[in-house]
């Protein structure tokens, strides 16, 4: 096993990371740039190293200055966490090649998976369904429009290095068409540094369900079983949950037999997740393949007790995996919620600000992966999520439950956040009954984004209230001066529980 | 002691009087009498009759937030002095974000309906849409594609469209 592991990330997972290393008796080193100086992945990790200017370009996505410094403190092995460099080929590549181990699957099978239309070809071979579209090298306007009048509206237009709903448009008409190309094209050319794009199919009564896989070296490839990930606001998750409720034990036997298909097929190793769309009528197709630790991987955690990041270490460190698929079954339900700085009543806009206060629920099998705490900044520079929160009980209806009420004692002020929305979301009649779809914030939700409540009558009184107290120091001041010989008249400047 | 709130553009005109841990407040011609305790720095406990408010409140530099029920409302005291503010125009539209300007979609003299796509506003790697709220004429445009802007800058003014 490694003595010592560099993790080239930040916030909630950096944090993840480097207390499962702690656990294992490994020796962590955390990066920074400089806004995060004081955040809780350097407080907590044994050791860290500035990497400077906030641009992530600078600091989080520079490879060489990452693999200098992790040269530098003798770093055996680097984790990337998810986002910034944990999907690009030339950090695995270039970690490998200064003989420090990447922890993930090979540069070659990133590549290959990263392009999403060799990617589909690729597992189309192994006999996994995919779905209908235009995934050609010619990227001219004309091909595009005609590609995309044969496979007919509504199609999606979607960015081939594309991630995380960037560079994706939905067209429903024709006219609509060649906007959404350029549009995707030009926020693809400018998150990913590649402007191609490909076109598919539109499904109807899409459901995200994605299978978790972990795969050794030495070709054992099992999975854990599905996430239902349907729940998502611009084409990125904020509610995950497991079991499907919609999943059957024959779906879920074909569906996981399928994910270990499609990860054999490229020779995957390490813990990386296979994506399909699943239809209302459960026909189930292959979108894409994280190949990478998921955000949203507490909930497999809290179902299967297996821990996802000590196994990729494991793994990773060339340990065989003696899990065998027949031994693993799923407890109970997890559901977890990603918490946000946004505002859902503007069009879910990033929120920037000092976090006044955080004070997070507890209880029972509630989880928090937090990167945050109190006084912390929210600057612009990196993505506006602040947090996870997990729950796991014995079945969905508690678990919503549970949700609800952490949620319901859930406290960050000074930035807006997703919390009352989310709470919302889940006390939806069809979101309780699982009538679930990749639309659902849209269907149910389009309203609330414009809807501005008032301050509660509630709210105002414990307005009055603070200001009535925190306004009455000149009482304080009286009982000063009546006794001169008082010890509070030494105290100098000191104020007592302020 | 008179207390006002705003909070998304409406004010709200309190008094409240405190004797010992008893408050007394008026808002909207009703008057609440409570028993209140701050249990932690901010953190209040609160008895309106047989019900019990909690609350966390916080004090940012210009703005408190207020957490009740799971909800959080960030609000602004105001002092009214009779000092006129400076209106917001309707229709005209500020900048939701801090970022910047991808593309501009209308020029000087071009009508607009609500819900138009008017500018793109890049923010966190992601292109944000920036709609019309108002239907209208564009009367100018302050703003051009490369360019940085401010949380709540004037980026174009439009002429309300007469009903």
């Amino acid at each position: 096993m490694f003595k010592k592991v560099l993790i080239a990330n930040r916030g909630e997972i950096a944090v993840r990371i480097i207390k499962a290393c702690q656990e294992m008796g490994i020796r962590t080193v955390a990066v920074y740039s400089e806004v995060d100086k004081n955040a809780p992945h350097v407080q907590i990790a044994d050791e860290s190293i500035n990497l400077g200017d906030p641009t992530p370009s600078e600091s989080y996505l520079n490879i060489a200055k990452i693999i200098e410094n992790a040269t530098k403190v003798h770093a055996e092995a680097i984790h990337p966490g998810y986002g910034f460099l944990a999907e690009n080929p030339d950090f695995a590549k270039a970690c490998t090649d200064t003989g420090i181990t990447f922890i993930g699957p090979t540069p070659e099978v990133i590549r290959l998976m990263g392009d999403k239309i060799e990617a589909k070809k690729t597992i189309a071979h192994a006999d996994v369904p995919v779905i209908p579209g235009y995934h050609g090298v010619k990227q001219d306007l004309s091909t595009l429009l005609k590609e995309g009048k044969k496979i007919g509206f509504p199609l999606l237009v979607k960015a081939t290095a594309g991630g995380g709903g960037k560079g994706m448009r939905i067209v429903h008409a024709e006219s609509e068409l060649e906007q959404a190309i350029e549009s995707a094209k030009r926020e693809a050319k400018s998150a990913f540094g590649n402007d191609s794009v490909f076109l598919e199919q539109y499904v109807d009564k899409p459901r995200h369900i994605e299978f978790q896989i972990l795969a050794d070296q030495h070709g054992h490839v099992i999975h854990l079983f599905e996430r239902e990930c349907s729940i998502q606001r611009r084409h990125q998750k904020i509610i995950e949950e497991t079991p499907s409720p919609m999943m059957t034990l024959p779906l879920r036997e074909i569906m996981g037999k399928a994910a270990v298909a499609a990860a054999t097929a490229v020779g995957y190793t390490n813990a990386g997740t296979i994506e399909f769309m699943v239809d209302g009528n459960q026909n189930f197709y292959f979108m894409e393949m994280n190949t990478r630790l998921q955000v949203e991987h507490p909930i497999t955690e809290a179902t299967t007790g297996i821990d996802l990041v000590k196994w990729q270490l494991r793994i990773a460190s060339g340990m065989e995996l003696p899990i065998q698929q027949k031994d693993l079954i799923q407890r109970g339900h997890a559901l977890e919620c990603r918490i946000y700085a946004e505002d859902p009543s503007n069009g879910f806009l990033p929120s920037i600000g000092t976090l006044e206060k955080v004070d997070l629920p507890n209880g029972p099998n509630i989880r928090n992966d937090t990167g945050v705490e109190t006084h912390f900044h929210v600057s612009p520079y990196y993505d506006p999520m602040l947090a996870k929160l997990t729950v796991n009980t014995e079945n969905r209806v508690e678990s919503i439950n549970k949700m609800i009420w952490a949620l319901s004692h859930y406290v960050v002020l000074g930035v807006t956040t997703n919390i009352s929305f989310l709470k919302k979301v889940l006390d939806h009649p069809e979101f309780r009954k699982g009538n679930i779809t990749t639309h659902f914030i849209n269907d149910y939700f389009h309203d609330w984004l414009v809807t501005k409540e008032g301050l509660p009558l509630d709210a105002l009184i414990a307005l009055a209230v603070y200001d009535s107290l925190h306004t009455q120091r000149q009482e304080v001041v009286r009982y000063k001066e009546a006794d001169p010989h008082s010890p509070w008249q030494h105290m100098g400047r000191w104020r007592m529980g302020v | 002691m008179f207390i006002n709130y705003e909070h998304n553009n409406h004010v709200y005109n309190v008094t409240v009087e405190r004797r010992e841990n008893q408050f007394f407040i008026t808002y909207d011609n009703n008057e609440y009498t409570v028993i209140a305790t701050e249990q932690k720095p901010g953190q209040l406990f609160i008895q309106l009759g047989d019900r019990v408010i909690k609350s966390v409140i916080s004090q940012g530099d210009e703005d408190k937030f207020v957490f009740i029920d799971g909800s959080i409302y960030k609000v602004k005291r105001i002092e009214l002095t009779g000092r006129k503010k400076t209106e917001k125009r309707e229709g005209d539209l500020h900048s939701p974000i801090s970022g910047t300007v991808v593309s501009c979609k209308v020029k000087e003299g071009s009508p607009v309906k609500k819900d138009d796509v008017i500018l793109i506003i890049e923010a966190m790697k992601m292109e944000n849409e920036i709609f019309c709220q108002n239907a209208g004429i564009i009367r100018s445009v302050y703003v051009k594609a490369g360019q940085a802007v401010e949380n709540d800058q004037v980026l174009i003014e439009i002429d309300p469209e007469m009903p």
